[in-house]
């Protein structure tokens, strides 16, 4: 029996930071990866359900999709909202940038997180920010 | 989740004990700072041990609150030590850019207690 390889997890309040957390631990656990990238996982997750939380004001979903390539296996996150855009794409991913009062590490750190991030983003219309992680096959 | 029966804050002499439930949500964290000022207040605490051991996922949010709440202590006249910090959750706070402020940091409670009968003759 395969596990599932794609799912996707609405982000409108607070409490849904938690269950993306906790989905996310249970398919990267699943799939294979290790420990420590587990929680790096769901550490990035953290932040980018926070950043949808936060910075949206309206719904936000985040998608997730198992990957495979020869010996490895991966994870992409997809983190959608409707909010008001990132202006300058380059500043936000700097350390140190916060707009929300916070320590400013959650873009730069995410990066750091992740093997791949990719961010795309329209004023007044919404941003969305794709990630992956790759790790060795079990 | 009932954050109530998440989080409970045991007096230990001249100190506090409180332990942090592995997946806590930003409210089970904000009710921590909360409970452990009024606690801090009400039995006269000189000390404050965070054991996080059972924390599996510690992001900027939960560093953040973290780092205020050493500092909120401090105002108050107490020392805060952080015991039992995982593997891969200090290796992931440390690559996320992370830091505690000014709180100390000890590998399990036990030692936590020694520092504050060592250093602080507190228990």
């Amino acid at each position: 029996m395969a596990i599932e390889e794609t799912g996707e997890n609405p982000i409108k309040n607070e409490g849904d930071i938690v269950t993306c957390r906790k989905l996310i631990r249970n398919v990267a656990t699943t799939a294979g990866f290790g420990m420590t990238d587990v929680t790096r996982i769901v550490t990035a997750v953290s932040e980018l359900a926070r950043n949808v939380y936060v910075h949206a004001g309206s719904d936000g979903v985040m998608r997730w999709q198992l990957l495979y390539q020869p010996g490895k296996i991966g994870i992409q996150l997809v983190f959608e909202d409707y909010g008001k855009g990132i202006p300058d794409i380059d500043q936000a991913i700097e350390a140190g940038f916060t707009t929300a009062g916070t320590m400013g590490m959650g873009l730069s750190g995410v990066k750091r997180l992740m093997d791949e991030m990719h961010i795309q983003s329209e004023l007044g219309i919404g941003t969305t920010i794709t990630v992956a992680k790759w790790g060795r096959a079990k | 989740m009932d954050g109530e029966n998440n989080l409970s804050v045991i007096k230990l002499k001249n100190i506090l004990l409180v332990t942090v439930p592995d997946d806590p949500g930003d409210d089970i964290i904000q009710e921590l700072q909360t409970k452990v000022l009024h606690a801090i207040e009400k039995y006269q605490s000189k000390g404050l041990i965070l054991d996080i051991s059972s924390v599996n996922i510690l992001d900027s949010f939960f560093a953040r609150t973290i780092s205020e709440t050493t500092q909120m202590v401090a105002l108050m006249g107490g020392q805060t030590v952080i015991a039992g910090m995982q593997p891969s959750v200090a290796i992931t706070a440390t690559e996320l850019g992370l830091h505690l402020g000014k709180a100390i940091s000890t590998l399990d409670v036990d030692r936590a207690l020694d520092i504050f009968t060592d250093n602080f003759k507190l228990v």
